[in-house]
């Protein structure tokens, strides 16, 4: 082995400065809080722009104001499961478990099936048990919720992309993950939002999105976390 | 069988996520014998398996932070170095098509007639027949699919496990174990091949 080779490659490095773990927590605790605050500020921004009273003078006499009031339970049991889903997502999507390589790709199609699915049968569940909230709304067919989603969980997304740095091995399925994890925190976001929980409303405003930024997510985790030759 | 060398490339990255910058020097000692190998058989181009070799050990350095204390290095690092061969060769045929450039299929494995001349004896002939053997299948691992050639240079070239190409190549044990079977099958019929009189 040249000794030639091993000095360039050891200077090179030293060259380079690279982040300790210690180094890499700090940064990881600043983008996630970046991430939550650029979440929260999309969804406040979001709220108050697509306001109830704003949506009655859009839908008028359409949209009677006793729809969008949803019991206070109803609404703590939805967005307790939805956030308990969410944070699940994120720890599948940005821990690797005990291999720098990741999860397997058994375990990360299997989450990333799980998620959409659990979110939505949890928020029909928790709507029948609560009854009125299943009603039909043909007013609202969703892409408000759609464009919420969106718009919440960009700022998640790229943070998650950021924190998970790099992923040899199945890029574009690690991103399509952490494509679901940004979504399924939008989801708590949209769930807090809408009182909607008619399922044709669900699938188009609180499903797509999901689907869409997992598309993102393969398509930005392909492009950023594989790593490329010079 | 646990190798020495790779624990201590375990321990050694451990350190330098750690933040002992020293540790870098024995993560390369004891990891770069292997990775060159590996990448050496998959360029078959001394200098890119270096220049690549090198890039690879860059991007454990840059992402040492994430190391997770007890993860195997070297699967780690053939994966990286897996990824980075394909990246670089993707680049190449589109450096190829853009500057309109013939497929050089020549700098591949290539079989030099003179080193056999080097054997003025009669063991000359056992030498040519021996590379030409070993270029033919060399041809042959060339010609297989891409999966069944990257299983089987994981486990019979580079010697990794069957859970550990599984990691590397992203799949499951069976998978991997059935491309490698069927990668020695089509080796195996390509040397009897080889060996039958014309």
């Amino acid at each position: 082995m040249s000794v030639e080779l091993r000095a360039r490659v050891l200077a090179a490095a030293a060259a380079e400065a690279s982040p300790t773990r210690a180094d890499l927590r700090r940064r990881n605790l600043v983008i996630g809080l970046v991430a939550a605050a650029s979440g929260l500020g999309a969804f406040v921004i979001f709220a108050v722009l697509m306001s109830e009273g704003h949506l009655l003078r859009l839908g008028g006499e359409v949209a009677p104001h006793h729809y969008l009031e949803r019991p206070v339970g109803l609404v703590a049991t939805s967005v307790g499961g939805a956030l308990v889903v969410a944070a699940t997502a994120v720890w599948l999507a940005l821990r690797r478990g005990r291999s720098m390589l990741g999860r397997s790709r058994r375990r990360l199609l299997f989450g990333a099936a799980l998620i959409p699915f659990s979110l939505l049968a949890w928020k029909v569940d928790c709507s029948i048990a609560f009854g009125a909230a299943m009603v039909a709304w043909p007013e609202r067919p969703g892409e408000r919720c759609l464009a919420l989603s969106l718009f919440v969980a960009a700022g998640p997304l790229l943070s998650f992309l950021a924190i998970r740095g790099s992923a040899p091995a199945q890029p574009a399925l690690n991103g399509a993950v952490i494509g679901f994890a940004a979504g399924a925190c939008a989801w708590v976001a949209a769930d807090l939002w809408c009182p909607v929980a008619y399922v044709p409303h669900v699938l188009l405003g609180h499903v797509l999105p999901l689907v869409v930024l997992a598309g993102a997510g393969a398509l930005l985790g392909r492009a950023l976390l594989a790593p490329r030759s010079r | 069988m646990a190798n020495p060398d790779l624990d201590g490339a375990d321990a050694a990255m451990e350190r330098y996520a750690r933040g002992d910058a020293a540790a870098f020097a024995d993560v390369y000692d004891a990891i770069t014998p292997r990775l060159l190998d590996f990448l050496r058989r998959a360029t078959r181009d001394a200098s890119a398996a270096e220049d690549l070799m090198q890039q690879t050990l860059l991007h454990m350095h840059r992402a040492r932070g994430s190391f997770i204390p007890g993860a195997p290095v070297m699967p780690w690092a053939c994966a990286i170095a897996r990824r980075l061969v394909t990246d670089s060769a993707r680049r190449r045929r589109v450096e190829r098509r853009v500057f309109s450039e013939t497929p050089a299929d020549d700098d591949r494995m290539t079989y030099d007639p003179t080193a056999a001349t080097t054997a003025a004896t009669a063991a000359a002939d056992d030498l040519l027949h021996a590379r030409r053997l070993a270029w033919r299948v060399q041809q042959r691992i060339d010609a297989l699919p891409e999966l069944q050639r990257n299983a089987y240079r994981l486990l019979r070239q580079e010697g990794l496990s069957l859970k550990r190409a599984a990691e590397v190549l992203g799949t499951t044990v069976s998978a991997v174990k059935l491309r490698a079977h069927r990668a020695s099958v089509a080796l195996r019929a390509a040397l009897r091949e080889a060996e039958e009189p014309a």
